[in-house]
């Protein structure tokens, strides 16, 4: 019960350091998600080059999503010359209540689906982001169950084999000891 | 030159049909008749080396001197081209890379052949596998994928240029790396269907191509690192890794080809997973099949765009419909990737029985098991990938659109399932084969297991915290995990090195310099788990990356992180193969003057394409990345970006130490070395508890 409590306590203070997500961090980790849609291939805050039609109104429009009351240049260092042109209209505090996934799917109505770099997660893209732990998952109950039926073959040949010396058996230990090295 | 070089081709195509015809004809006969033809089809093969040869250097020769009638070196090449990337053009493009494949897979072949004499039956059988694959090669660039074939008069008095990004030191020795890498695991592949095929009996081709494999693996881990480096000195994004579909092709056979070398150790100890070996190698092979149909057909959207056509379609098959929707016939043909499976699949069913275990797993708390999660784990990271890399595909069949998969995808996925295979490599030398008890868990634990806690308590105080954002976790759990596997490492080593200290009557390095000569394998094997750690851990520098972009003109300053960069001087220049843009400029650290830097950016004639020269100031502790952004057209002055990137140094170490202990896992055993103290075994002095896992061997 007490290691429970412990563990409980553990899994709660890490959920708790996790929730503590600044709009400056929001702002950095949802930029890296968003792809500038000019064709330079590059993520949104990365882009930087010059003269890029798409880059600014983006970033300006991810501030106006999150509600950060910005205009440009990010809570980081990394936002750049783009970033300080100002945003293309939007109400600052609209956004301050939208998720992550609102303000990604905002971009995708907004810009096309490949403007965001990471499926959403609902409706068939779901299924990107469940098959990798599905396969991993089911592996893991298809070893066990393996490995539980290897046992129980290995159980019922043991009863079957006769009882070996207890010397024997130390001797063959040190020996598989001492030449495995 | 084009008329040789198509020559040879032809030549060695029908080389290698009458290796792999007779070859099956002569593994087919027992008697003395059918050992002639085997060795008439090892000639052959053996010849159609010598053919492969003579068309690459033909495609050399025709690059060096500028024979631009051949519209691959007129696409590929250019006279101002220096010479190391005339010879590189062999493999930049589609056509050549394919000969590159074709040729490197003769050489492979040319040596295996060679050494048929380590078991002439086997390696026949192998070798008509090997002419099998060849012939799909050749026939590729033979009527398909042409190299040699000729532009129409007049011919060009220049050739387009190598791609600028491709024109980098490490570009010329990247692809062959991989692709040897690639091509390497056809001949584990041969030898695992070639014994499937024969029913042959016991483990020999595994110990055949035990060395094979892993010299194949460390081709490709190095190629995949160059890659990383090239990308992160040339691409001038900050990054080394952007999960890229062609980054994520040479990542899937690298992964399979990992399970592959640990749990063929399961079956060479304990005659386990027999066939679970012969379809990781199997996968493997496909998988590296697959990824030279990603880089090469174009299917998926990526920066490696060097080299697109439709051959896809010789590489994965086809099905649709032909004519008009009235008179519309199905049509549907496999491809070189369905063959394969398809004979794989053939054998196994017709053979399995061959592939009975011979133990079965005791426990769950064994080494066994550490290696079947350990697989397990790794498979899950390679169809995380996989899946992650044909989801635009997939969604394009189900949806109409491409989809885009990026980076956040892969690393929301990734880390996990990362964080617990190096969990598991701290966890599986602990463990010992068969059966593990709590007594010597808890002891083998004690001390790994509190030096992680140690480091976990320990890297708040210098920065390092859990706190923040997700990364900051994933870093800082990286970083205890890490601990965790190098103290497993070290103490394996010790515990080793202190059974051999009392016979030996030698120091403790002493002993575990021959713990290590006595067992080259496992100890070079956790040499590489060194390696690894020492990789990740740069890789979990990146949490903590910062970056800062601005104009520049004289004597402006640019503060990122601890540096001030101070631009002291512009300047353009221009040569035979490109323009450039370049700044002089000075960084001071906490205000000390440090060093200067000259970034660079390039424009190259050919192909009006820009590139950055990245000026890198690199320590242990982090790198100081600045690239020439280039000019802001209205005020013309330069845009200079400058990135703080801690620990990146520690990757391309961990990679130095991976090739040097896959070094030592290849090194053959020294001879068993006798103790010069005469041992007394006796019951009492056995302890029961230690028994199960000190020294318990791979």
């Amino acid at each position: 019960m007490k290691r429970a409590t412990q563990i409980l306590l553990l899994v709660l203070s890490i959920g708790l350091l996790m929730g503590s997500d600044g709009q400056a961090v929001r702002f950095q980790k949802l930029g890296d998600k968003i792809m500038c849609t000019c064709s330079c291939g590059q993520m949104l805050l990365k882009c930087n080059h010059v003269g890029c039609p798409d880059s600014a109104k983006m970033i300006g429009q991810l501030h106006d999503q999150l509600g950060d009351g910005r205009t440009g240049g990010g809570a980081t260092e990394t936002a750049g010359i783009a970033a300080s042109i100002k945003p293309n209209g939007g109400n600052g505090s609209a956004g301050a209540t939208k998720s992550d996934e609102d303000v990604l799917n905002f971009f995708r109505s907004e810009w096309g689906v490949t403007a965001v770099v990471e499926p959403s997660q609902h409706g068939f893209e779901l299924l990107a982001w469940i098959l990798p732990f599905v396969g991993l998952i089911a592996g893991m109950i298809l070893l066990m169950l393996v490995v539980a039926k290897w046992k129980r073959r290995h159980a019922q040949t043991v009863t079957t084999e006769p009882t070996l010396d207890p010397h024997m058996d130390a001797l063959r230990a040190r020996a598989r000891r001492e030449t495995e090295i | 030159m084009p008329t040789l070089g198509s020559f040879c081709l032809l030549f060695a195509l029908a080389l290698s049909l009458y290796s792999f015809v007779v070859g099956i004809i002569g593994v087919a006969r027992k008697d003395r008749a059918g050992y002639v033809l085997a060795e008439t089809a090892r000639r052959a093969g053996i010849a159609s080396f010598v053919a492969v040869s003579g068309a690459a250097l033909a495609l050399v020769w025709a690059a060096l001197n500028n024979d631009f009638s051949l519209a691959y070196i007129q696409e590929h090449s250019n006279r101002a081209l220096p010479i190391p990337y005339k010879l590189a053009a062999l493999w930049s493009g589609q056509e050549g890379s394919l000969l590159f494949w074709a040729w490197l897979l003769s050489g492979y072949g040319f040596v295996l052949r060679l050494r048929h004499k380590v078991d002439q039956r086997l390696v026949a059988t192998t070798s008509m596998i090997l002419a099998g694959i060849q012939i799909f090669f050749l026939v590729l660039v033979t009527f398909v994928a042409r190299p040699f074939g000729v532009n129409p008069p007049p011919i060009a008095a220049d050739g387009n240029g190598l791609n600028p990004l491709l024109q980098y030191a490490e570009m010329v020795i990247h692809p062959p790396m991989l692709y040897l890498g690639y091509v390497g695991f056809s001949v584990p592949f041969a030898f695992a269907l070639a014994a499937l095929i024969m029913k042959y009996p016991g483990e020999k081709w595994i110990h055949i191509t035990r060395r094979w494999t892993m010299v194949t693996w460390l081709f490709l881990t190095c190629g995949i690192f160059l890659g990383a480096h090239w990308a992160y000195a040339v691409l001038g994004w900050g990054g080394y890794w952007g999960w890229d579909p062609v980054e994520n092709a040479s990542l899937l056979p690298w992964l399979s080809g990992t399970a592959f070398l640990h749990s063929v150790m399961m079956q060479e100890k304990r005659g386990m997973m027999k066939a679970w070996n012969v379809w990781l190698i199997f996968t493997t092979f496909m998988l590296s099949i697959f990824g030279t149909l990603l880089t090469r057909s174009g299917i998926v959207q990526s920066v490696h765009s060097f080299a697109r056509s439709s051959i896809g379609s010789w590489f994965a098959g086809d099905f649709g419909w032909t004519g008009t929707p009235w008179h519309s016939i199905p049509y549907i043909y496999p491809g070189f990737l369905e063959i394969i499976f398809g004979v794989c699949l053939w054998y196994y069913l017709k053979n399995r029985s061959h592939l009975q275990s011979e133990n079965k797993l005791e426990s769950l708390v064994s080494r066994e098991s550490s290696f079947l999660f350990n697989n397990l784990v790794l498979l899950a990271a390679c169809f995380a990938v996989l899946c992650g890399t044909l989801f635009p595909i997939l969604s394009e069949w189900v949806r109409g659109y491409k989809i885009t998969v990026g980076a956040p995808f892969f690393n929301k996925v990734m880390i996990p399932i990362g964080l617990f295979l190096i969990f598991l490599t701290g966890v599986g030398p602990l463990l010992a084969w068969r059966n593990t008890s709590v007594g010597s868990l808890r002891k083998n634990f004690a001390i790994p297991a509190g030096m992680a806690v140690l480091v976990g308590i320990l890297l708040p105080f210098i920065g390092v915290s859990p706190k923040g954002d997700m990364a900051h976790f994933y870093s800082w759990l990286t970083f205890v995990l890490s601990a965790l596997v190098t103290t497993t490492i070290v103490s394996e080593f010790i515990r080793g090195g202190r059974v051999l200290q009392g016979k030996l009557q030698t120091n403790i390095f002493g002993a575990m310099y021959h713990l290590t000569r006595r067992n080259m394998r496992r100890y070079g094997g956790y040499v590489v788990h060194f390696g690894v750690i020492l990789v990740v851990i740069g890789v979990a520098g990146q949490a903590f990356n910062q970056e800062k972009e601005q104009e520049m003109s004289l004597g402006d300053k640019l503060t990122v992180g601890h540096y001030v960069l101070v631009g002291q001087d512009y300047s353009q220049d221009d040569n035979a193969n490109y323009e450039s843009q370049s700044a002089l400029l000075d960084v001071y650290k906490d205000g000390k003057y440090l060093t200067r830097l000259d970034p660079e950016t390039r424009i190259f004639k050919a192909s009006r394409q820009p590139n950055h020269i990245v000026a890198n100031y690199s320590t242990l502790k982090e790198d100081l990345y600045v690239i020439y952004e280039g000019n802001n057209p209205d005020t013309n002055h330069p845009i200079i970006k400058a990135f703080v990137n801690p620990l990146v140094a520690w990757v391309w170490i961990g990679v130095v130490v991976i090739i040097f202990g896959t070094g030592l896992a290849l090194v053959p055993n020294a001879q068993q070395i006798r103790s010069t103290v005469p041992v007394t075994v006796g019951v009492p002095s056995v302890d029961p508890k230690g028994m199960s896992t000190a020294g318990a061997g791979k």
